[in-house]
């Protein structure tokens, strides 16, 4: 080969590439800096990846591809009308019941803290004076003011998230496949295989790593609704919701999501039973969650180290508050997913 | 010693098709309805190579193979000499329109290239790959079938090539 085609050829890879890397920077800066559109992004992948297997089944059973996107989605449609019509008068109720109350649990934490402030400054005999609730409560009431009193601001976020998602999602799969092929037309030769290659094994490994944590979620939010039910706690459907998402912050999670239900069992003066009965439902889940979801679904789950766990969830409750709290493992994770997998491969691919 | 390996087996001479008229005629796809190759164009990859440009190399790890649309393919293999140890490229052979290389890759799990193939002229080649075959499986699993039954064929035919070779080689030995 002669220099000067050399030249040329070098030449072409590298604009290929910059036009590649310019293309994914592009999308992620969109999908970074487009208000609302990181959350609906990582719903519409959630879903992509919950129905994707499905879609492609329908679509092997001879069906087009619109069809078998189309069937999923309509009957998606008809269960979320009919748990909308079912649950969610119960569950906006419970919202209203926990805002209305939001002030007698934060005077509960404010009391339980005085508690142990005026017990701590009593053995320290006041030589450095403890003050606790000084600092906790205005932290305490600006938390509900965000969470609560702004809920109509957060709930015409949702809206806009839970049009938006669907409708990315559809697409997604209609033809989210068409459009990676497109975008690796621009990947130089070089540099194609393994593109192509990396893509497909961190699609299947985020694809596993999402639908088990969907279903673990599931099953936790189903097993608390069900405990809390049959020990007669108020707010079951919220707080098994709640218990749900938090198991996806390993380690802290299962933890954080008894929080509340104490918080409002010692509210409600529900005394030493209240507590045991929680105890024994956060158990019971926390039992099975370790013992046979995550058994069952650890190949699929990212392990994160524990300390790793603790550092991402603080950083994302800096950046993003509670939300970011719940998303940063699974961001997270998708990180250690892709890393490792680019790292296996450049090791696997080359000579 | 390796050029009956790369050599196409089922080569056809015709010129200028489309992309559809190349799947159609290659031997992995012929048993495909005009719907089933218009899925199947619709997943694989076209990459269009300039003369002297590495379409792969031996010793790398091989996703899947490629058919030659447009072009002539050089396949090399690199040589060491007993008595030195030194190494060079050999030119095997020359696969030109139709032809395809690298299909053990696709049933091969991080299968090395045994050849390097490098573009003779400036080449259109189609891509099928590893993950296009599972996407075909998973979305039609009739229409996998019939490419992995083809793809059989073709990897018999290639083992039924090399065992006729080794015993014609052992019978040289003998002699």
């Amino acid at each position: 080969m002669s220099p000067a085609l050399a030249k040329s050829i070098r030449r072409e890879r590298l604009i290929k590439l910059i036009y590649f890397l310019g293309l994914v920077l592009g999308l992620l800066l969109s999908i970074v800096l487009i208000s609302n559109m990181l959350v609906s992004m990582l719903l519409a992948f959630v879903t992509f990846y919950m129905l994707s297997p499905l879609v492609d089944w329908i679509e092997g059973r001879g069906l087009s591809r619109v069809t078998a996107t189309s069937i999923p989605f309509l009957v998606l449609s008809l269960v979320v009308v009919i748990l909308s019509v079912a649950v969610s008068p119960k569950i906006l109720g419970q919202i209203q019941s926990i805002q209305e109350n939001s002030q007698k649990y934060i005077d509960v934490v404010v009391h339980g803290l005085q508690e142990i402030e005026s017990k701590l400054n009593l053995t320290l005999h006041n030589i450095y004076p403890v003050d606790i609730r000084g600092q906790v409560e205005p932290f305490l009431i600006s938390w509900a003011a965000a969470n609560f009193k702004k809920l109509p601001e957060i709930l015409s976020q949702s809206v806009t998230v839970m049009v938006m998602a669907p409708f990315l999602a559809f697409y997604m799969l209609l033809d989210g496949r068409d459009i990676i092929r497109k975008i690796l037309g621009f990947v130089p030769n070089h540099l194609f295989e393994l593109t192509l290659n990396l893509n497909d094994q961190i699609g299947g490994q985020l694809g596993g790593f999402i639908r088990a944590r969907l279903i673990e979620t599931f099953f936790i939010s189903l097993l608390t609704v069900v405990g809390l039910m049959i020990i007669d706690f108020p707010y079951a459907l919220i707080l098994g919701t709640f218990a749900g998402i938090m198991h996806i912050i390993p380690y802290v999670g299962p933890f954080i999501a008894a929080v509340p239900a104490i918080l409002i069992s010692v509210a409600n003066e529900g005394g030493m039973n209240g507590l045991i009965g929680l105890a024994i439902v956060f158990s019971v889940v926390l039992f099975i969650d370790n013992w046979i979801l995550v058994p069952f679904l650890v190949a699929k789950i990212v392990d994160l180290h524990a300390v790793t766990v603790v550092v991402v969830v603080i950083a994302g409750a800096q950046v993003a508050g509670v939300l970011g709290m719940i998303i940063s493992i699974p961001l997270v994770s998708v990180f250690k997913v892709s890393f490792l997998a680019i790292y296996q491969h450049l090791i696997d691919f080359r000579d | 010693m390796m050029n009956f390996m790369w050599e196409n087996l089922f080569r056809k001479d015709k010129n200028n098709r489309t992309i559809t008229a190349k799947l159609r005629e290659n031997i992995l796809f012929q048993d495909l309805s005009p719907l089933e190759i218009k899925m199947v164009e619709n997943i694989i990859h076209v990459r269009n190579y300039r003369t002297g440009e590495v379409i792969f190399k031996q010793g790398e790890m091989g996703v899947g193979m490629y058919i030659v649309a447009k072009g002539i393919v050089n396949i090399y293999v690199e040589e060491v000499e007993a008595a030195s140890a030194d190494s060079h490229s050999a030119l095997i052979t020359q696969l030109v329109e139709d032809d395809f290389l690298g299909d053990l890759a696709l049933v091969e799990n991080n299968g090395r290239r045994s050849a390097t193939a490098i573009a003779n002229e400036e080449c259109t080649l189609i891509g099928f790959f590893k993950p296009d075959l599972i996407e075909i499986t998973k979305r039609s699993p009739s229409t996998g079938v019939k490419v992995l039954m083809r793809l059989g064929e073709v990897l018999g035919a290639r083992l039924r090539e090399t065992t006729g070779k080794i015993t014609e080689l052992k019978k040289e030995l003998r002699k």
